[in-house]
Parts: structure tokens; sequence; C-alpha cells
């Protein structure tokens, strides 16, 4: 057995786990607060990635500049779509409000095609070409830049869940939200802000899945690597999409390492049935979950 | 039983008499007047970028010979629709156009529906179609008797690599690459085979998913293998550029080279720095090319000023060569029907295709197996030859 390339493996699998957790943390926040699976998730990460690129190449602004704006960007058609296509739905049945968010994705990927057009492209490279070694073990640069941005974001969601105002805020929503009204809670505010924050979150994400595989209007189809993380995770858990997201990041890197790449996909989805079956609300998830 | 009167059937009668005569010379002038491509093209989904490519080069083709007279007296018109590059709504587009049109040449999106189409094409025996697929499995005359493709099949295009290779270096190390899709493991089983047989030493075979978007793992593979060449197939950009950027941050001594989707111009001029050296095989000329022999890209370009993708050759190409095929069947005086069209197709020998292909052509079964090796400057932002033209010898 060769540790060192063993080492290598497995720092690949936590970064590219890590890069999992962070957009399966967007479908946590809007599902922990509205009890709403978004399944346009993927589509507002393409979307973070076109307006990286729409700032940055087509603007010509820094990249200081073009990633919070990007960021905003996708926070602000969140706030859009919550407030004009969620918010009516409210009290409709959660597969009516899922379907509504199945065409959402449909839309935002023909919007790109019609103002990006349909070729893929390469972001403008911000995170330099220096490799990182770990010992002497080697990682790619862009997955270690990925695995500490989505290791600070997803700790500081922890701690403004347990500490911030907002925080509590969304979690007595997610509780009851009749019991949330009483006490003076703004739960349609909290659904607005639940929605701005996991749609700026799942752009902040494109712009890093961008960075690294490229931007086309179908690279939404990340998100349902990422919607298998939060099964598994469980669906309201910050903490179950990072375990979730390592976990499978992990399992698909040695699985195509000693399996070979085909068998990539056959392990991740064996182990999301195995999950099903033995915790069906996922390994950190609320166990009324309603299940679609 | 009815309940119709002598003075209804004769006003119905009349009605259809008067309904005939309008509308007959409407019919006889499409029959007589047009020749239909049909298109089941992908203007959105995963190939769309293709798509739309190859649609402005098969419309460019149809304008360029309408306006010089069309084929041999007839219009050329093309009548498609959008697939989205699913093989259930490209037969659905194929079953409404050919309802609506009387189409005898087709173009068809992949090779999924190449071969679901397959058994329908040769039970009406009235179409020739080609289409975006280079699939091997195609390129077998006999069970796909009415069908063709406008360069060489896959395994072709890798041969054209291969021969470069052994040119280059006797004995060469190779890994391939390919995405675990129909369309990435097509030539692998068969290019494996023929690099050993050409004295070359397959050390590696990778596969990645097909929605891979980090290739961290297989980064690391291909680092233990250390090959001298690298040749990806089943990808038409992501994640081949993040391979180039890692392997050389790694200080890997491998060239990296492709098939013809993965080797537009413009998709790697995005890429900047890392895609130097890329190298790839070109059924055809580049849009920018401005060879002497070339006059179709000069028009080509003074109709559409900025750059096509290659997939707008490949459209370009692919209506010449079935109109070509129709050409030769009017001129004949049969009739339009798969067989004869086919027959006329493979009658095309030494063809010149007005530069997009640097030689002369001949197609005697499905595939037309002539390519050249190009490899992109970053300096120059341009793909470059680096090899001639490429006929393989069957």
């Amino acid at each position: 057995m060769d540790w060192l390339f063993f080492a290598e493996v497995t720092l690949a699998g936590l970064g590219s786990g890590a890069l999992l957790a962070l957009t399966a943390l967007a479908f946590v926040l809007i599902y922990k607060a509205t009890r709403v699976i978004n399944l346009a998730v993927g589509e507002i990460l393409m979307l973070g990635g076109y307006l990286f690129f729409a700032f940055s190449a087509g603007f010509g602004l820094p990249v200081w500049a073009a990633i919070p704006l990007a960021i905003a960007g996708g926070g602000a058609v969140g706030a859009l779509v919550e407030r004009a296509l969620i918010r009516p739905m409210l009290g409709e049945t959660p597969i009516s409000v899922f379907m509504v968010t199945v065409g959402l994705g449909s839309v935002l990927m023909g919007v790109a095609e019609l103002v990006w057009n349909t070729d893929p492209r390469a972001l403008p490279d911000f995170m330099g070409a220096t490799p990182v070694f770990i010992g002497e073990a080697y990682v790619s640069r862009k997955i270690a830049v990925g695995f500490v941005v989505a290791g600070v974001v997803i700790a500081l969601f922890l701690l403004l869940f347990r500490f911030w105002r907002g925080g509590v805020a969304l979690r007595a929503t997610a509780s009851d939200q009749a019991a949330a009204y009483s006490c003076g809670i703004n739960v349609p505010g909290v659904f607005s802000l639940a929605w701005i924050v996991a749609c700026a979150t799942a752009a902040g994400a494109g712009i890093l899945v961008g960075a690294i595989g490229g931007i086309s209007p179908t690279m939404g189809v990340f998100g349902l690597s990422a919607l298998v993380v939060v099964i598994i995770g469980g669906l309201d858990s910050v903490l179950g999409a990072l375990v979730g997201g390592l976990l499978i990041g992990l399992v698909e890197a040695w699985a195509g390492t000693y399996l070979g790449g085909e068998f990539k996909l056959v392990t991740t989805f064996s182990l999301l049935i195995a999950a099903l079956m033995i915790r069906p609300y996922g390994l950190f998830g609320t166990v009324e979950i309603e299940r679609l | 039983m009815t309940d119709l009167n002598r003075r209804d059937i004769l006003g119905l009668a009349a009605t259809a008499g008067l309904a005939s005569t309008f509308f007959s010379p409407l019919t006889a002038f499409a029959d007589e007047k047009e020749l239909v491509i049909g298109g089941s093209i992908p203007l959105t989904g995963v190939f769309a970028f293709a798509g739309v490519a190859i649609e402005a080069g098969i419309s460019d083709f149809v304008k360029i010979t309408n306006e010089a007279g069309g084929v041999a007296g007839r219009k050329l018109r093309l009548a498609y629709e959008d697939t989205a590059y699913k093989v259930d709504q490209s037969v659905a587009v194929f079953n409404k156009l050919t309802t609506q049109n009387d189409i005898h040449l087709y173009y068809g999106d992949s090779t999924g529906f190449a071969k679901t189409i397959n058994e329908e094409l040769n039970r009406r025996g009235t179409i020739l179609m080609a289409g975006a697929s280079f699939g091997s499995e195609l390129n077998n005359p006999e069970k796909y008797p009415f069908q063709f493709m406008a360069g060489p099949d896959y395994v072709e295009m890798i041969a054209i690599l291969l021969e470069y290779i052994a040119k280059e270096q006797k004995g060469a190390k190779i890994v391939f690459v390919n995405s675990d899709t129909e369309f990435g493991r097509d030539p692998i089983e068969a290019s494996v085979k023929r690099a050993k047989e050409m004295g070359l030493e397959v050390v590696g075979q990778i596969v990645t998913p097909p929605t891979a978007v980090d290739v961290s793992t297989e980064i690391l593979k291909l680092r233990r293998a250390n090959p001298d060449f690298t040749i990806f197939h089943g990808y038409v950009l992501a994640p081949l550029p993040e391979f180039l950027s890692q392997a050389k941050q790694l200080g890997l001594k491998s060239r990296f080279m492709g098939t013809f989707w993965s080797m537009d111009n413009s998709l790697w001029a995005n890429v900047g720095a890392p895609a130097d050296g890329f190298m790839g095989v070109m059924p055809y000329r580049y849009y920018y090319d401005t060879a002497p022999d070339a006059p179709i890209l000069e028009k080509i370009r003074k109709l559409r000023p900025t750059y096509q993708a290659t997939g707008y050759m490949q459209g370009f190409l692919t209506a010449m060569l079935m109109t070509e095929a129709a050409r030769r069947t009017l001129q004949a005086g049969k009739a339009l029907d798969a067989k004869n069209l086919k027959a006329a197709l493979n009658t095309i020998k030494d063809f010149d295709t007005g530069g997009i292909i640097g030689v002369p052509i001949s197609i005697p079964g499905n595939s037309v197996p002539v390519g050249r090796i190009y490899s992109y400057s970053a300096a120059d932002k341009q793909m470059k030859p680096a090899s001639d033209w490429i006929s393989l010898k069957k």
C-alpha cells in the first residue's frame, strides 16, 4: 500500500466533498426555514458562476469586487424568487412548490443560454497555479481553496444558528411557524432571509465549482450530487450537510481510485440507498421530516 | 349508415374538387422545386453549443447553394426543430418533420438517435441520414445502410492521433482518459488494441463520471502512470482545462490530445495559458484558415465576419455531402430514395470540398477517414496545424 498516494487521494476527496457540502448547505437553509426542497439550487449555482464571469471577464472588474457582486446577485435572485414565486404558493402542497422549483431551474438555464449563449467557458483564474503540498502530499490549489472556503462558511452558519437572533428566529420558525408568529417573529421575513442567504451561498459555490470545472448552462447538474449529500446528511441539518459532503467526497475518491471512475456514481448511490434504509431522515436530520 | 343525401354528396365532391384544384399546384411545387433537409438539432441542453453552430452551418450551405441555382433545379430548404439532445424528442421531431415535409435528407443529433431511428430509416427506404455522431458503430454500411458521417468515426479519429504519436515518438507511453458515457467509451477498447499493435505502450486508462467537475484523484492516477501522451475522449471542454492546469502544476511531461468535439478554437481561447500545446484531431479546417485552396472558407467569412465554431464546419460539410448525393441521383434521372442516395454518396471520389478538408475526399463506406493534428498556441490564441492531412488506409 502506497500511503502517500492514499493520503493524496483522501485529501482530494475531502476537498471535493467540501464543495458538495457548501452546495448542500443551500438546500438545507431553505428546507430548514420553509420546508421547501429547492431543486433549482444547481441552476442558481450556475447563475453565480455566470455572474462572476460577467462581472470579471465582461465588465473587467477586479476579482475582489466580482466575487461579492456575484454572491449578492445570487441573493437578489433568491429574494425575487421567494417573493414572486414561493410566497404565493404558501399553503399549497409540498409537491406543488417542489414542481415550481423544477420549473424555475429550467427557466434559469434558458436565461443563461439566452444571455451568455450555450458555449462552455472557463472562468478567469483567481486562485493561482502554485501547487499546495501538505507534507509530501499534493493537493490541487483550487481544491484546497474550496475546502477552506467551504469550511469557514459552514462553521459560520453553525455559529449563526446557535448564537445570532436571526438564526434562532429561523430555527424557531422551522420548529413551529404558528408559535414563532405568536412570539413576534416575522415569519415571512425569515422565509425571505433563508432564500436570500441560501441562494447567495449557492452562487458562491458556483464561483468555486466554475473555477475548477468551467461554466456552462448545464453545470447545474452538480446540484443533484449535492442533493444526495443532504438526503444522507439530513435535509434540515447544517452539520449533516458538512458530514454528508465530506463522506460522499471521500467515498467517491476512494472508489474512483481503487475500483475505477465508472464505480464512483454506483458507490455513491449504493451509499444513498443504504442510508435511506437505515436512517431515512438522514444521519443528522429531524426524525419527522416529510419525504417526497 | 350516414344520412347524406344526393345534394350533400354533390356539395362535398365539389368542395373536394375545388380544394384539389387549389392545393395541387402547391403540392406539385413542393415536390418538384424543393429539396428539404430535415433536422433534429440540439439548440438547447448539454450539446447546444454544437447544435447552434451546426444549424448555422447547414443554413449557410443552403443559402449559398440556392444563390448558385439550387440542386438540379430544386431549391434547398432546411426544416428543423430543437431536440435538447434527448433521443425521445429527436424521434418526435423526426416524425413531425417527415409528416409535414417531403424529406429525403436528414440531420440527426446523436448516436442514440441514429441507432434508435435506424430501423425506421431502413423500413421507409426514402431518407439518407447523417448527423453529429461519429460513433464507430454507425460506420457499418451493412447495419446502417442509409447513414453516413462527414468525417472519421471516433476509432478512426484516435487512429489518426496514434499515427501521429507513432511517428513522433516510437514506443511512446499513452494513457486514455474517457468520460463514462456511450460517447466516451466508444473508441477506447479498439484504440487500446490498435495502440499496442502499433508498438505504443498503454500505461493507463482513466474513466471520469459523466458529471465530473473535480478531477484531482484522476490527476493523481495520471501522475503515477507518467505517460508521454494523454488522449481524452468523450468531452467538450470540462474537465480538460483542470487536467491541463494541474498537470502543469505537477510538472508532468505528458502532451495532451483530444478528438473533434473538444477541438473548438473559441472554447480553448477562454482557457488561456494552460491550453498552450493542447493537441487534437480535426477533420476540417478552422474558420480562420486562409489557405489558397480553401475558397469556401473565404465565402463563409464574407457571410459571417466573426469566428464560427467547429460544429459549423461539420454542419456545412454534412449538408454539402448529402446534397451532392442528391444532385448525382437527380442528374442520373433516378428516384430520390435512400438506396439511390447512398449509392450516389458512395460514388464520391477525390471530391473537392472547397477547402473545408485540405485533401480530396472519397466516401467508399459510411465515413470520411481523414484528419489533421492541430495544436493550440496560447500566444496566438489559435489552433495551428501540427501535421499534414492524414488519410487512414483501411
